[in-house]
């Protein structure tokens, strides 16, 4: 009963209720199996064959199972694995100590250059936009 | 005697050791019910015993077995009902 290309139900687990095929037969108690189902060893005593049955290679690749199972008109819901994210770099200990003194000065230095930046900016800002406009109108 | 709200039994008892070799009646609030398989009746396992306010603050996953009728028939009934599904 349990051949390769046996469309089996699983009925055990979170894929209970799903379609699968036998695409591998690894020993007396397991096989391996895809469909709608994730490909996965399986115990045979998780499985309820049915009658049908499908002809396939020893090992078929998932997409010969899901052309084989669209025949049968069976939809295999493809589960794409979402691509990985970089998380932040956790900083600990030493580092963290040392960051934290490098960052401290930088924006002590800062914060009076910007100021004195904005009072120039102000002033210059008034001087220089008076030209600005009157060379665009000239245009 | 026991206060006047402690003498219903809206509240559990338990008893404590105290470490001075006494033991000690507490009162705790009671326990919510364990789940039961809607087919057989079993003790449903993978759902917390906990009053409604915590299982709100629980995840789905944490609430009930992530299967088909998890939380509602036990594994036996299930697969039961899987194989019956598959056959008809």
């Amino acid at each position: 009963m349990m051949e390769i290309g046996r469309i089996c139900v699983k009925i055990a687990g979170r894929d209970a209720g799903e379609k699968c095929v036998i695409v591998d037969i690894l020993d007396d108690n397991y096989v391996l199996v895809d469909g709608q189902v994730r490909r996965r060893k399986c115990n045979i005593a998780h499985l309820e064959p049915v009658a049908e049955t499908i002809k396939l290679k020893k090992n078929a690749s998932h997409e010969a199972v899901a052309s084989e199972f669209k025949k049968l008109g069976i939809e295999i819901k493809e589960r794409k694995s979402k691509p990985k994210k970089e998380r932040p770099k956790k900083i600990r200990g030493r580092e963290k100590k040392e960051k934290e003194k490098a960052g401290k000065p930088r924006k002590s230095k800062k914060m009076p250059a910007k100021a004195e930046e904005g009072i120039e900016s102000k002033v210059g800002g008034r001087t220089e936009k008076a030209p600005a406009k009157s060379g665009k109108k000239s245009k | 005697m026991p206060a006047p709200k402690l003498r219903s039994r809206s509240l559990r008892r338990v008893y404590r050791k105290v470490p001075g070799g006494r033991t000690v009646l507490h009162y705790r609030k009671q326990k919510s019910k364990t789940g039961h398989c809607a087919l057989c009746g079993a003790v449903l396992k993978g759902i917390p015993r906990k009053r409604p306010s915590m299982m709100r603050k629980l995840s789905k996953a944490e609430k009930r077995p992530s299967r088909p009728y998890g939380g509602n028939l036990c594994t036996r009934c299930m697969r039961k009902k899987m194989i019956e599904k598959a056959r008809a």
